[in-house]
C-alpha cells in the first residue's frame, strides 16, 4: 500500500517530457541480417553502414585476388590500424600471390584471422579496428586483428607515489594494463572476461579474477550488476565507478580506484576482482573495504616495523586532519578550562586583536587552504610550487598582520591541511575533507559533545555502508577469519589467509610447512 | 568462518554487555550505594552479582530449553498468552522508565559539569537524535561500533584508576563493614537492579549466532561488569572518603580532579569524550532493545519504524523532573528500586512455571530419543 502510494507520487512528480528517437528501424534491421555473396551488394551496403566516402577515415579498397581471379575488398578504420601491416600482410599476397590456391587463409599471412558472417558484428569489429575482406561469391567475411592505437607508453606511478616497489602505472591502452597484471600472475587460473557494459558506444570492460580463488556469487553479482546498465556510452572507469556503487551520493568510497598495477595484482591474489577499462589509466577493485582505502601497497614492501610505523603515522594522521581545527574551536569556545593557564593567556593574547569569532577563523583559512590546494593542482606544472608558497607562506603571513586572523589558527590549519595529504587513497582524502568542515560546524555549535554525536552518528553510518556485500570494517566487525592486516600488519610469514569476507574457493595462502 | 550476515558475535555482545552496564560505575550509582551503606559500598556489586547470580542462571536455562527464542516468546509459551502479555507489558513499561530515567541522569551530568549554559531540552534531544538514528541501524550496528570503540573506554577508564589511585588513601575504606553486615546483607538484594540489564538482553537472543554466545559472552560480561563496578567504587571510597555521600557524580568530580603531569592540569574533556561516546552506544541499545519489546509485544513486525517517536516520548518523559534532584529522588530511586527485585521474580518464576510443566524433562527426552 505505501508503495503503491509513494509511486503515484512519484508518478505525478515526475515532470520529464517523453522524448521519442528518430527512428532508425532499417539499419537496425540490416544489422541483423547476414552478408550476402554478392560482391556489389556488400560494397553497398557497408558503404552506406559508414557513410563513405563522407566518413574520412574509412577506407575502402576494391582489387582482384590473383590466384583466385575474383574480386574482393577490403574495409577498415585508418586510424585506428596498422598500414603497414595491411599492406605487407593482406593486402600484397592478395594481389601478388599467384600461387592457384582455394582459400584466404592459405594466401593472407596475417596471423590473428576469424569470420564472422552478421553484417551487426561485423561492424562492430570494424570500428574496434579490425579489417574485414570481403571476398566475391563468399558468404563469410575475414576478419584481421589489425588494431593499432597510438598512446601513452607506461609511465611511473604519479598520484600514488612509493619509495619502495614497482613503480609502474596503468596506462591508457587495455593491452597494456592487462600485460602488467599478467606479468605478475602467471597462471592459467587468471581470467580476463570482457563485457560490453554500453550499447551505443560499445565500451567494454575488462574482468580480471583468478578463476580458482574467486567467490562465484560475488563474481555473479558483480556481472549482474555490469549487465544491468542501460546507458548509450560510459566513457572511462571513474564513471562506471559511480555507476557501480551502491549508494552514489555518500561521502564514503565503497570501491578502490588505483592506477598501480602491484595493487591491483595483489588484490586478484586475495581473491578479490579487477576492472579494467580501455582508456583508462587505473583500475577498479570490488570488493573495497576502508581498510583497503586506508592502507597503502608500501606498508607491505617495507619490512614490518617501518610499514606498521607509517601505518600508525597514517591514523594518527587521519585523526588530525579530521579533528585538529574542530578541536580547536571547541576549547576556545566551549572548555577553555581544558587549556593550561600560560597557552590559554598566550591564545587570548594573540586573539585579542582578531575581530571574528574562532569559527569564523577557521572556516576562512580552512577555505583558503581548500583554495590554494585546488588552485595547485590545476596550474600549470612550473608555476606549481610558486603559487604553494605565495599561497602558504603570503596569505598566512599577511593574514595574522593584518589581524584577521590569530597565528595559531595558521599552527591548526597547516598541521591538519598537511596531515590530510598522507592519506593516499583519492576519494577517502576527499571524504576525510569534507568531513572535517562538518566536524567544524558540529564543534562549532556545542563543542565537543556535538563533535562526538557527529561521530557516533558517523561511525554508524559508516558501518552500514556495504561494498558488494561487504561491511565496510571488515573483517575487524563484523568479525570474520583473516591474516589480521588491519591497523597494524603481521610478519609476511604469519599472514596466511585470505580475507574471509570475500568467501574465497581457498582461504589459505601459506600452508604450514 | 561461519559467517551469519546480521547476527551478532560474542565479541560484539560482550562490547554491548560491557558498555550498557558498566557505564552504571561512571554515574551516580556509587553515591548512591554509599549512602546507603557507607564505606561497605565497593562490597554491594559484588553481593548483588552473587544474589543476581541465581535467577539469571535459571534464566539463562530456561531460555536455553527454546533455542533461538527471545525472552517474550518464552514468557508466552510458559506463561500463556494473557498473563504473559501482562508480565511483557510489565518488563517494557519498566525498561521503559529506566531508559527515561538514566537518560536524564546523563543529561544532568553533561549539564552539570561541561554545558553549564545549554538548555537541558538541547542536549537530550542531540543524544536522543543520535541514540534513535543508530538504533535505526539495527541491532548488528550497535554491537560493531560498541565493539571499535569499548578497547578505548575501557583504557581510558583504567588511565581515570590509576591517576585516582595515587590522590586516594586505603585508609578510607575502613570500616570495612560500613553500617553494619545486616545492613549490607539488606542492600544486597535492594541493588539487584545494577545487573537488570542482562535480563533485558535477553531479548535479543534471536540476533546471535547462537544460544551459547549469549550463555558465554552473558557471564563473561557479568563477572567484567561486577568486578568493575566494585573496583569503581572501591576507588572513589578511597578519594572521597565520607564526602562521596555528597558527591553527586563522584567519576566525574574525579576527572577534574586528576591530571596529567603538571603542564596538563585539566583532562576532564578527554575523559568526557570517552564518556560520551559510551552513553551514545548505551542509550543506542537500550532503545534498540526497547522498541523490539514494543513491537513484540503489539505485534509489530516492522518496529524499527517506531524508534523515532519512542525515542520522543521518552525524551518527554525524561524532561518532566524539573531539576536533577526531582530526577534522581523521584524518578529513577522507585524505578531502581523496583525493576532488579521484579526482573529477578520474573526469571524464577518462569523457570518455576517451566519445571512444574515439565519442559526441562521434555527437553531431557527429546534428546535422548
Amino acid at each position: 500500500m505505501q508503495k503503491k502510494i509513494s509511486k503515484l507520487w512519484k508518478q505525478g512528480l515526475n515532470t520529464e517530457p517523453e522524448f521519442n528517437e528518430q527512428s532508425n528501424a532499417r539499419v537496425i534491421d540490416l544489422k541483423k541480417q547476414d552478408i550476402s555473396a554478392s560482391y556489389d551488394q556488400n560494397l553497398a551496403t557497408f558503404k552506406s553502414l559508414f557513410t563513405v566516402p563522407d566518413n574520412s577515415d574509412v577506407k575502402v579498397r576494391e582489387f582482384t585476388i590473383t590466384s583466385l581471379n575474383r574480386k574482393g575488398f577490403i574495409i577498415y578504420l585508418s586510424t585506428m590500424v596498422g598500414l603497414q601491416i595491411i599492406i605487407e600482410s593482406i593486402v600484397e599476397p592478395l594481389i601478388d600471390d599467384e600461387h592457384p590456391s582455394e582459400k584466404i587463409p592459405d594466401i593472407v599471412s596475417y596471423p590473428i584471422a576469424s569470420t564472422n558472417t552478421n553484417i551487426g558484428e561485423i561492424t562492430e569489429f570494424i570500428t574496434a579496428g579490425n579489417t574485414a575482406l570481403f571476398v566475391d561469391g563468399d558468404k563469410q567475411c575475414y576478419l584481421f586483428e589489425t588494431t593499432q592505437i597510438s598512446g601513452r607508453s607506461i609511465e611511473k606511478s604519479e598520484n600514488e607515489v612509493i619509495v619502495k616497489g614497482a613503480k609502474e602505472a596503468f596506462n591508457e591502452r587495455g593491452i597494456d594494463n592487462i600485460a602488467l597484471i599478467r606479468k605478475k600472475i602467471k597462471n592459467e587460473n587468471l581470467l580476463v572476461e570482457t563485457r560490453t557494459i554500453a550499447k551505443r558506444s560499445r565500451n567494454n570492460v575488462f574482468l580480471v579474477y583468478q578463476k580458482d580463488l574467486v567467490n562465484e556469487e560475488l563474481l555473479k553479482t558483480i556481472k549482474d550488476k555490469l549487465d544491468s546498465f542501460v546507458v548509450d556510452s560510459i566513457l572511462d572507469l571513474s564513471i562506471l565507478e559511480q555507476y557501480l556503487e551502491e549508494r552514489p551520493r555518500s561521502l564514503f568510497p565503497t570501491i578502490l580506484y588505483t592506477e598501480r598495477p602491484d595493487r591491483a595484482a595483489a588484490f586478484i591474489e586475495e581473491g578479490h576482482i579487477i576492472l579494467l577499462m580501455e582508456n583508462s589509466p587505473a583500475c577498479l577493485i570490488l570488493p573495497a573495504t576502508f581498510w583497503t582505502m586506508f592502507h597503502s601497497p608500501e606498508d607491505h614492501y617495507l619490512r614490518t616495523p617501518y610499514g606498521n610505523f607509517i601505518r600508525i603515522l597514517r591514523f594518527l594522521a587521519l585523526f588530525v586532519a579530521v579533528f585538529t581545527s574542530p578541536i580547536y574551536i571547541a576549547i576556545t569556545n566551549f572548555h577553555v578550562g581544558m587549556i593550561p593557564p600560560d597557552l590559554l593567556m598566550a591564545i587570548a593574547g594573540t586573539r585579542e586583536r582578531v575581530p571574528f569569532p574562532s569559527i569564523v577563523e577557521v572556516l576562512m583559512m580552512e577555505i583558503a587552504f581548500e583554495l590554494i590546494r585546488e588552485a595547485g593542482l590545476r596550474v600549470p606544472s612550473p608555476i606549481g610550487p610558486t603559487i604553494g608558497i605565495v599561497g602558504a607562506l603570503i596569505l598566512g603571513q599577511a593574514a595574522v598582520q593584518a589581524n584577521i586572523i590569530s597565528p595559531i589558527v595558521i599552527i591548526v590549519i597547516a598541521l591538519s591541511g598537511l596531515s590530510s595529504f598522507i592519506i593516499a587513497d583519492g576519494s577517502l582524502n576527499f571524504a576525510i575533507r569534507i568531513t572535517r568542515f562538518l566536524f567544524i560546524f558540529s564543534a562549532g555549535f556545542i563543542g565537543i559533545y556535538g563533535m562526538m554525536a557527529l561521530l557516533i552518528a558517523g561511525l554508524f553510518y559508516l558501518l552500514s555502508l556495504k561494498s558488494f556485500g561487504t561491511p565496510y570494517f571488515a573483517p575487524m566487525t563484523p568479525h570474520s577469519f583473516s591474516s589480521k592486516d588491519l591497523i597494524i600488519r603481521h610478519v609476511p610469514m604469519k599472514e596466511r589467509f585470505r580475507p574471509g569476507y570475500l568467501k574465497p574457493k581457498d582461504i589459505v595462502k601459506q600452508r604450514k610447512g | 568462518m561461519n559467517q551469519h550476515p546480521g547476527k551478532l558475535g560474542i565479541r560484539e555482545y560482550v562490547s554491548i554487555a560491557i558498555l550498557m552496564v558498566g557505564a552504571k560505575a561512571t554515574e551516580d550509582t556509587p553515591t548512591m550505594l554509599y549512602n546507603k551503606v557507607q564505606n561497605a559500598a565497593w562490597m554491594i556489586p559484588l553481593l548483588s552479582a552473587g544474589i543476581f547470580f541465581i535467577p539469571l542462571y535459571l534464566l539463562i536455562k530456561t531460555l536455553s530449553l527454546y533455542q533461538g527464542k527471545d525472552l517474550f516468546s518464552v514468557i508466552n509459551k510458559i506463561l500463556g498468552k494473557y498473563l504473559g502479555f501482562i508480565i511483557c507489558l510489565v518488563i517494557f513499561i519498566i525498561s521503559s522508565f529506566g531508559i527515561s530515567a538514566s537518560t536524564r541522569t546523563y543529561i544532568d551530568i553533561i549539564r552539570a559539569f561541561y554545558f553549564t549554559a545549554t538548555p537541558n531540552v538541547i542536549i537530550y534531544a542531540i543524544l536522543i537524535i543520535i541514540s534513535a538514528y543508530g538504533a535505526k541501524k539495527g541491532l548488528q550496528h550497535i554491537g560493531s561500533v560498541s565493539y571499535l570503540i569499548v578497547f578505548y573506554v575501557l583504557v581510558s577508564l583504567y588511565i581515570v584508576f590509576y591517576l585516582s589511585m595515587q590522590h586516594g588513601k586505603i585508609q578510607s575504606i575502613f570500616p570495612i563493614w560500613g553500617p553494619g553486615t545486616l545492613e549490607i546483607l539488606k542492600q544486597g538484594p535492594q541493588q539487584l537492579t545494577l545487573f537488570a540489564e542482562f535480563f533485558i538482553f535477553a531479548m535479543i537472543i534471536p540476533y546471535f549466532t547462537s544460544n551459547k554466545v549469549f550463555s558465554k559472552g552473558t557471564w563473561i560480561a557479568y563477572v567484567y561488569v561486577s568486578i568493575q563496578i566494585s573496583a569503581a567504587t572501591f576507588l572513589f571510597i578511597c578519594m572521597f572518603d565520607t564526602s562521596l555521600g555528597g558527591i553527586g557524580y563522584p567519576f566525574h568530580t574525579v576527572i577534574r580532579f586528576i591530571s596529567l603531569g603538571e603542564f596538563i592540569p585539566n583532562v576532564e574533556i578527554i575523559f568526557f569524550i570517552i564518556w560520551i561516546i559510551s552513553a551514545f552506544i548505551r542509550f543506542t541499545a537500550f532503545l534498540y532493545i526497547n522498541a523490539l519489546m514494543f513491537g513484540h509485544i503489539f505485534k509489530i513486525k516492522d518496529f524499527e519504524y517506531l524508534i523515532p517517536s519512542l525515542a520522543t516520548i521518552y525524551l518527554l518523559i525524561g524532561i518532566i523532573p524539573e531539576s536533577p534532584l526531582d530526577a534522581g529522588l523521584d524518578f529513577k530511586t522507585p524505578i531502581t528500586n523496583l525493576a532488579g527485585p521484579t526482573f529477578a521474580v520474573i526469571s524464577i518464576l518462569l523457570w518455576m512455571v517451566a519445571l512444574i510443566k515439565g519442559e526441562f524433562k521434555h527437553a531431557k527426552n527429546k534428546n535422548s530419543m
